[in-house]
């Protein structure tokens, strides 16, 4: 049957797949995509760094209160997530912020909350006896995160960083609900347009999705080998 | 909008809460359908992955990157818009005649979750030390009896909390099928929102409901691993 | 805890509603001062909105309607894509200032934004395959296709309640459905069936297998969105498109995206942009 399928609908839009209108407009497509998971998985890094320490925070309020808002955003669905950021957020901030952006910031809240408990287990993954050595040198309980036991927790988690960056990749295609013209939009798009070749247009892209996503599952992989033989040494 | 009122009677009774309900029960439906099969599927293609014959265990392992590195939404709608022009015209036929939008939400939750089962099942499988395959084998158990009276039993009782966690995600991303009009709990809020102007009051009641099923799941699980998993490894 | 997270979100909506009323502002002055004139359009559905693939520009009814009034006003125009259900939010947010997205007029919808005066009439009809509908009977118990937030959703649902109604994100992927036999007929207003049945005539694969039969069941009167309270820009536009009936250009453009010679030939008949209080 792959005999009957007709790609020249994709050849005929290959640049719009790849980067959207531009340059005559904002860039889409492909480059959207990954923009938006670049910027995203950096912030998330960030949110899940400081919600990760917050819930092995030794004040019990603040590890609750952030426990609590971990299970609660990884208990809905992204798309929940990206709907209430589209209602509240243009709300609460007066509506300067643009689409793509409500997305970045629903992506990372999203993706936060699951670095969150990387970071937490990468944390509880170091022997206790350090942290009590390094207390033991005179280093207070915040040195002694910051200088011995995040770095090496850090080294810990780069491959599940990867990871996370694999899912954010699919993950955008979910920005295509609220007409952000990441690939997915782009490809939906150009098959309202063309109506003749969803099917040609789908597997296009999920090829796309699949060999951006492969790469870096690969790399994550290569990365864990590599930290597993230097472990060994 | 400073004329926004709340009013949440509109999602506690009423014709808006009922498309709320109905909603929750479209999703738990596709949810329970999806997950009986992917576990199914992803019993089938961890021991495909596992097998001795290696196209078989190619064609697995191609299965699973592939359907793992693709998102969910991408297949969705290749199931739902791009699958005619592949599947014979009887299915075709067939599938369009019967509830296409669920039909095709299920088949694209399945495929996708029964790759990430697969890999959880293996991993499982992995765990059970290499000498219980070749005791069961030497005591004169083909490969397969050895695996299903042997490894599996063991293997899925390790498995069982990753997936429950895939339970979960499938429940979640159920929501995907809105697009494809699949009248879920996030289609029957977005519903709500766009009859009534109360985004407010429908996404709460939404998030309130995933919210609490997932609460009840995580729940469970733990009790699971306190009275189940935790005797076992303690033996 | 339940409790404080639930107070915490509701300080945030208070806080949010507040910012909110600050943006009721005048649109039209801030538009002159900024120098473009945000519209939200549609990207994919011509004839009204759809980003042309050799230009990449976007073109279409809307599209000319809103070029005009931006050189009205001697700005430039900002394209933002919207979909149906998202298109009132995108607007009373303050993501785009004016909406010219094949937006029905209806009461509710009036409580909301402000319309303009209506610059396109039309009416709800079906895309069928050819000689599978002849009467409303014939579409009772099936499913029918059409988009979300639609008032095209909320008319069908009245006139056949016994059809399933399967919305989708956009006009087009209901169309799709008909073409895959999986809903009976995509409802929605005539011109936007109009330039999706253009489409499937122009190509050989579909040429002469679909129609529009002579059903309609609702009137349908499009106006620009603008938002609540927003005086001075729902004058200015109002004033535009009269002045835009007056001289020609309306015609000129109804011609260009509907005329015989178009690819989705319908007929204006005795439509003309008047003060009018349709749909309010």
């Amino acid at each position: 049957m792959i005999g009957g399928l007709d790609f020249s609908v994709v050849r005929d839009n290959l640049s719009y797949f790849f980067i959207g209108r531009y340059p005559k407009g904002p860039l889409g497509g492909v480059g959207l995509t990954l923009y938006l998971a670049v910027v995203s998985l950096a912030l998330s890094f960030i949110g899940g760094l400081i919600l990760g320490l917050l819930s092995v925070s030794r004040n019990r309020l603040l590890r609750y209160g952030s426990m609590a808002a971990i299970q609660t955003i990884r208990g809905m669905p992204l798309l929940m997530v990206i709907f209430w950021m589209f209602f509240l957020l243009p709300a609460m901030l007066g509506g300067g912020m643009t689409a793509s952006w409500t997305i970045i910031v629903a992506l990372t809240l999203f993706t936060s909350a699951y670095m969150s408990e990387i970071v937490r287990a990468g944390i509880t993954g170091i022997p206790k006896g350090q942290m009590e050595a390094a207390i033991s040198t005179g280093l207070s309980h915040g040195q002694a995160m910051i200088h011995i036991i995040l770095p090496q927790a850090l080294r810990n988690m780069i491959p599940s960083f990867v990871n996370q960056f694999v899912s954010m990749i699919k993950d955008t295609s979910l920005a295509f609900i609220v007409g952000v013209s990441e690939l997915t939009q782009i490809a939906t798009q150009i098959n309202n347009r063309t109506m003749l070749y969803p099917t040609e247009i789908f597997i296009f892209i999920a090829v796309i999705y699949f060999i951006i996503c492969f790469a870096f599952t690969e790399l994550s992989r290569w990365l864990e080998r590599r930290l597993a033989y230097r472990k060994a040494i | 909008m400073l004329s926004y009122k709340f009013d949440w009677a509109i999602v506690t009774s009423g014709k808006y809460f009922d498309w709320i309900v109905s909603g929750f029960y479209v999703t738990i439906k596709l949810s329970a359908v999806s997950i009986a099969l992917s576990f199914m599927l992803g019993l089938i293609i961890a021991i495909m992955r596992m097998s001795h014959f290696r196209p078989v265990r190619w064609f697995a392992h191609g299965y699973l990157e592939f359907f793992r590195n693709t998102p969910l939404l991408v297949q969705i709608f290749f199931w739902y818009f791009g699958s005619y022009k592949v599947l014979p015209a009887v299915a075709n036929d067939w599938l369009v005649k019967q509830d296409f939008e669920f039909a095709a939400a299920v088949i694209a939750l399945t495929i996708y979750t029964s790759a990430f089962i697969a890999e959880d099942i293996r991993s499982g499988v992995r765990s059970i030390p290499k000498e219980q395959m070749e005791a069961a084998r030497s005591s004169g158990f083909s490969y397969l009896r050895s695996m299903q009276f042997i490894i599996l039993p063991q293997a899925v009782r390790l498995t069982i909390p990753p997936l429950i966690n895939q339970f979960l995600n499938l429940m979640k991303n159920s929501s995907l099928a809105m697009t494809i009009g699949v009248a879920e709990l996030m289609y029957q809020a977005r519903q709500v929102e766009s009859y009534t102007f109360k985004g407010f009051e429908a996404f709460s009641a939404a998030t309130l409901v995933y919210v609490a099923i997932s609460f009840t799941i995580t729940g469970l699980m733990t009790l699971y691993d306190k009275k189940v998993l935790q005797p076992l490894k303690g033996r | 805890m339940a409790r404080k997270i639930g107070l915490f979100v509701l300080a945030l909506a208070m806080v949010g509603v507040l910012c909110g009323a600050a943006l009721a502002g005048d649109t039209l002055a801030d538009v002159k001062k900024n120098g473009v004139l945000v519209a939200g359009v549609k990207d994919s559905l011509p004839p009204f909105g759809s980003v042309d693939p050799n230009t990449k520009e976007y073109v279409g009814y809307d599209i000319d309607f809103v070029k005009y009034i931006a050189k009205k006003l001697g700005v430039k125009v900002e394209f933002k894509p919207v979909s149906s259900a998202n298109r009132m939010p995108m607007l009373m947010e303050g993501r785009v200032d004016l909406l010219a997205c094949t937006m029905t007029k209806n009461p509710e919808r009036a409580k909301q934004i402000d319309f303009s005066y209506t610059y396109f009439l039309t009416g709800q009809k079906f895309l069928t395959k050819k000689g599978t509908v002849k009467s409303l009977k014939d579409l009772e118990g099936k499913k029918i296709g059409t988009a979300k937030g639609s008032t095209s959703e909320q008319n069908v649902t009245k006139a056949v309640p016994s059809a399933t109604v399967l919305s989708f994100d956009d006009y087009p992927q209901a169309v799709l459905g008909v073409q895959q036999g999986k809903v009976i007929a995509a409802t929605t207003d005539e011109s936007i069936l109009a330039g999706q049945l253009g489409k499937l005539e122009k190509n050989p694969a579909t040429k002469g297998k679909f129609e529009i039969p002579d059903l309609a069941i609702s009137e349908e009167p499009y106006g620009l969105g603008m938002r609540k309270g927003d005086t001075n820009l729902v004058k200015f536009v109002n004033d535009t498109i009269l002045e835009m009936e007056k001289n020609g250009e309306a015609a000129k453009i109804f011609e260009k995206w509907f005329g015989p010679n178009s690819d989705s030939p319908i007929k204006r008949g005795s439509f003309k942009i008047t003060a009018d209080k349709r749909g309010t």
